[in-house]
């Protein structure tokens, strides 16, 4: 066991017999991943083999504490605790066992291998199913971009499969709870006809997306004597954490498989529940407890200060004054003022806060704090607001990192040099796309090292002609010498390269587009005197963009063969749709290890990790609390929590928004042992005054801390 | 020098360090997107490698009970039809599946200096006389000889390995190096695969060896990660362009016969008087 110092409780939960059922429950804060960590290595010291032991999360966020764990040196040698979140096992299962259920599962071609989506490829083929039904008039009357209507039929079809009913009840489900306009509920019957369809597209294509990757290991493979035997023979002890934020199928399976496991450790955080929008069920995960023969409960906070305590006890009972304030075992929690633990900053303009943000991010790192200690936090992180914080921060050299890169990748201006001169290499590829003068010339700075804006455009101005769409680069040597002079000699020879470079890929029979890239980044770009030369953050963005085209050709390649279409020309076009890389999807990452994470609030949430600084900002918004606008879909009504049937009015509207800030404001202080800061401004971020609830509950604590100062 | 958090030696880093301690630097250390050509011609390159992992795949498969009739007809094209008749011929000779206990893609780790030593094993196997067979596929287009494999790390790092992390194979008593034996088995060559008997001197050598390797790349400052001298190396780098050390790729045959002759590596960091003493 590490040298952590652990409680009572928490020694004997570790060190139970390997062969107990635990079910362990608490609110955030109180030690019981720490307890599912030790109880891991425990296991492992006893010689429990590790492979035998399966560690399932909801997220793989959350198993990061025992990887970590398991990664240090004094975990003794051995096999490798299997790691896994439902769904990834789910595809690993169907993957391995494809041969025998691929048939049974109503696939047109078992023998062909299957084709995992992933949430991007899924958005092209719903796109591919849709698309003409949309010029058929279906979804008229909805004024929404198509890519969110690609996202939320296929979010009811998650739905669907991870809540356990069958997606053909999708309408009908969200029609039985509409309380509005009755002339919109075809607008239902529109989503559930594009996911039928989208349905039967992929059975005849092979294709998986994640509702029928966990319909067919729910429904199937759990039912298959050789993949269940081969899961009870592989695994005999598991420790599942969070399962308050896992979907009730994947409780559904815990209830059959638990009674097989020698022994099983379930966690369960009782304020969780965060992840509801994507299907969590804490209610059906509580009822695993039953399953389980020793019961423990832990109470008391690790990580929260007096002081956070007290502004917790504060704020929850303005938020839900009919609730009695959290439990603590310390009882002179009454002389720590919450005021202590919390510091703002008000401001009448946006810009002015997220300076005052920065330089006391700046200050608390002068003091001392380090860097990985601080997270500042909002509701949604627009871009435009992740831009701003991040640019803020890198001026005043604090180390910081999003959860998002700062630019979608199709945003990025090297993607947008890459694809631009990936066109002008295809001639074939015919008009389909506008390439100007000044692409060109945001292209040339981008790929020529020490090109400024000015020549960018001089060149680009003499050398690219567009007769009527035939794009064509003339040589630099045809210019006039005083205007060569003007642009220099040493860029005028990169340039040179370039052109030929293009010019002879074009007499070859063309590549696939990721090989080109691969070859246009690797034989000119990154070579000495090109832009890309020894700049990694080109590097990185171009192996995403190459990673995106692969993914991309190995999911859809095939399908656009039988359509005679060009796999090059369906990815740019893709692109220019805002389907694909319109996401934030990098596997080239490296990790931070001590900077500043700027993320929306329910994404910190689900790092699980307590930190000693939080920063608050855009409380006037009503993100904090309110659902995104999702008019095809909806988390509550297609959950297994909901009456079939029963109407969804304003009250349970109300009631949902004001559990929703409740549990968000608690679980954010439970996470945080020292201070938050509150940035406040007059005006938000789009320039208006805002009210949301999460500002009035502040200024009520306010007006209660002035009038106690009275007294 | 510092490590990543969380990284682990395993037989391909620790052959990065060995072919070029650049690449090592900039593959593991800097984490370095740099996604240049590796080797020409690329498309079928990828075909190629795509084969490798259909065809490894298709032994873990059948190895977990999917019927080889089932299988077969996944087998329909190019090379991996040949791969897999062979292995159903090697199958039926051997009957893997009358072994005691068999382990299809199993990954071991070992703490190693103050990280761990990691590798992904595509087969183990227990006979009945508790000795342990590692099976490792390969699909390589020409059979490389043996005084080139016996150079591999990975040749030393998995019989190491499951002698030490092995022991719960052998219910939880360590495996004596003895026990061991590592088989290069060829999918085109299928009757002639490559045998590694494994000893208790082997494998205290292999530890001290491993650890003094592992010790080197936790100690040494930047300036230690220098450019490999053996320029051959860059054509088959993805990052030839960030050292200055060519324009193109080279092409992937050329690659293995390149490959099979080398002998001018940077191991001054090895113990000369340890690697003799290995009775390979
Ligand atoms: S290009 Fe050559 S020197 Fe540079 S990392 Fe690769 S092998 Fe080493």
């Amino acid at each position: 066991m590490s040298a952590l110092k652990l409680s009572t409780d928490q020694i004997h939960l570790i060190e139970s017999s390997p062969d107990e059922k635990i079910f362990l429950e608490g609110i955030a804060g109180v030690g019981k991943t720490t307890a599912g960590v030790e109880r891991l290595l425990f296991l492992l010291a006893q010689g429990i083999p590790a492979d035998s032991i399966l560690l399932l999360t909801p997220q793989r966020t959350l198993a990061k504490p025992y990887i970590d764990a398991l990664l240090i040196p004094g975990v003794s040698a051995g096999g490798q605790v299997s790691v896994v979140t439902m769904g990834g096992l789910a595809r690993r299962m169907i993957d391995l066992f494809w041969p025998v259920i691929g048939g049974q599962v109503g696939f047109s071609h078992p023998d062909s291998p299957p084709i995992f989506l992933t949430l991007e490829s899924a958005q092209y083929y719903m796109a591919q199913v849709t698309a003409p039904l949309l010029q058929q008039g279906l979804f008229e009357s909805l004024v929404i971009d198509h890519n969110r209507l690609y996202s939320q039929i296929i979010d009811n079809l998650n739905k669907a499969a991870v809540v356990g009913f069958p997606h053909a009840e999708i309408a009908e489900r969200l029609k039985n709870a509409w309380n509005g306009e009755p002339g919109q509920m075809h607008i239902y019957d529109d989503a559930q006809e594009c996911a039928n369809r989208f349905r039967t597209f992929c059975l005849e294509h092979n294709l998986l997306d994640f509702s029928l990757q966990m319909e067919i290991f729910t429904r199937h493979l759990w039912n298959l004597t050789q993949c269940r035997e081969y899961l009870i023979r592989s695994y005999q002890h598991l420790l599942a954490d969070n399962i308050e934020e896992d979907t009730p199928i994947v409780h559904d399976i815990l209830r059959q498989w638990i009674p097989q496991f020698r022994s099983s450790l379930l966690i369960f955080d009782l304020d969780g529940g965060y992840r509801r929008f994507l299907g969590a069920d804490p209610q059906s995960a509580y009822s695993l407890k039953e399953l389980c023969s020793t019961q423990f409960e832990f109470q008391d906070s690790y990580i929260s200060t007096q002081p956070v305590t007290a502004l917790e006890n504060s704020l929850s009972t303005i938020l839900k004054p009919q609730e009695t304030a959290i439990k603590t075992l310390n009882p002179s929690i009454e002389r720590y003022h919450p005021k202590t633990a919390l510091v703002h900053g008000y401001f009448r303009f946006y810009p002015e806060m997220l300076d005052w943000v920065a330089k006391q991010v700046k200050q608390l790192i002068q003091d001392g704090m380090p860097p990985g200690e601080i997270v500042i936090l909002a509701p949604y992180l627009s871009d435009a607001l992740r831009f701003s914080i991040l640019q803020r921060l890198d001026n005043l050299n604090i180390p910081c990192v999003s959860h998002r890169p700062s630019r979608s990748l199709r945003e990025e201006p090297v993607t947008q040099c890459l694809l631009t001169l990936a066109y002008l290499a295809h001639p074939q590829w015919g008009k389909s796309f506008q390439v100007t003068k000044f692409d060109m010339a945001y292209a040339l700075m981008q790929a020529i090292a020490g090109m400024d804006l000015i020549r960018a455009q001089l060149l680009a101005g003499i050398v690219f002609h567009n007769r009527q769409g035939n794009l064509q680069l003339t040589s630099f040597s045809i210019i006039n010498p005083k205007m060569q002079e003007r642009i220099t000699l040493r860029l005028g020879e990169k340039y040179e390269s370039l052109r030929i470079w293009l010019e002879t890929y074009q007499q070859e029979p063309p590549q696939e587009l990721d090989h080109f890239i691969s070859r246009l980044f690797g034989e000119v770009l990154s070579q000495p005197g090109f832009g890309f030369h020894s700049n990694i953050k080109s590097g990185e963005i171009t192996a995403n963009l190459i990673e995106s085209i692969q993914k991309f050709r190995w999911a859809a390649g095939e399908y656009l063969s039988e359509t005679g279409k060009s796999i090059g020309m369906e990815y740019l076009e893709m692109v220019r749709q805002g389907v694909i890389a319109a996401q934030y999807l990098r596997s080239w990452q490296p990790e931070s290890e001590d900077a500043v994470l700027v993320a929306p609030a329910h994404t910190f949430l689900m790092y699980n990790r307590p930190v000693e600084i939080q920063f608050w900002l855009d409380i006037g918004s009503r993100g904090w609390f309110e659902r995104l606008y999702q008019p095809l879909t909806h988390p509550y009504v297609l959950s297994r929590r909901w009456l079939v049937g029963k109407p969804w009015t304003d009250a349970e509207e109300t009631a949902t928004n004001q559990e929703t800030l409740y549990k968000l404001v608690k679980g954010l202080l439970r996470r945080c042992r020292q201070k938050i800061y509150l940035g406040l401004s007059v005006l938000g971020e789009q320039g208006y005054e805002q009210q949301g609830a999460l500002l009035t509950t502040f200024h009520k604590l306010f007006q209660q801390w002035q009038s106690e100062g009275e007294n | 020098m510092r490590l990543p958090k969380g990284f682990q030696f395993s037989q391909g880093s620790l052959q990065d360090f060995f072919d070029c301690r650049r690449r090592f630097f900039l593959r593991y250390i800097q984490q370095l997107a740099w996604p240049a050509v590796e080797s020409e011609p690329m498309l079928e390159n990828e075909r190629f490698t795509q084969q490798g992992i259909n065809f490894h795949k298709m032994i873990h498969q059948h190895l977990i009970g999917v019927p080889a009739d089932r299988l077969s007809s996944f087998a329909f094209k190019d090379d991996l039809e040949n791969w897999w008749q062979n292995y159903l011929d090697l199958y039926n000779r051997l009957e893997f599946a009358k072994q005691t206990a068999i382990y299809p893609e199993i990954t071991l780790s070992s703490p190693m200096g103050n990280h761990r030593l990691i590798a992904a094993f595509d087969l183990i196997f227990r006979q009945r006389d508790n000795t342990f067979v590692i099976y490792d596929w390969k699909t390589n287009r020409r059979r490389p000889p043996r005084v080139w494999l016996e150079r591999r790390l990975q040749t030393r790092v998995y019989p190491f390995l499951l002698a030490k992390a092995g022991g719960f194979m052998m219910d939880g008593k360590p495996i004596p190096p003895e026990q061991i034996r590592m088989v290069y088995w060829f999918a085109n060559f299928p009757l002639e695969p490559e045998i590694f008997n494994y000893d208790e001197k082997t494998y205290h050598a292999d530890q001290k060896y491993l650890a003094h390797l592992v010790e080197t790349i936790e100690h040494a400052a930047e300036d230690n990660f220098h450019l490999t001298d053996d320029a051959r190396m860059c054509q088959f780098c993805v990052y030839r362009s960030l050292c200055e050390r060519g324009i193109q790729a080279g092409i992937a045959s050329d690659e293995e016969s390149m490959e099979n002759d080398i002998i001018t590596l940077d191991d001054t960091f090895l113990d000369f008087d340890q690697i003799a003493e290995i009775p390979f």
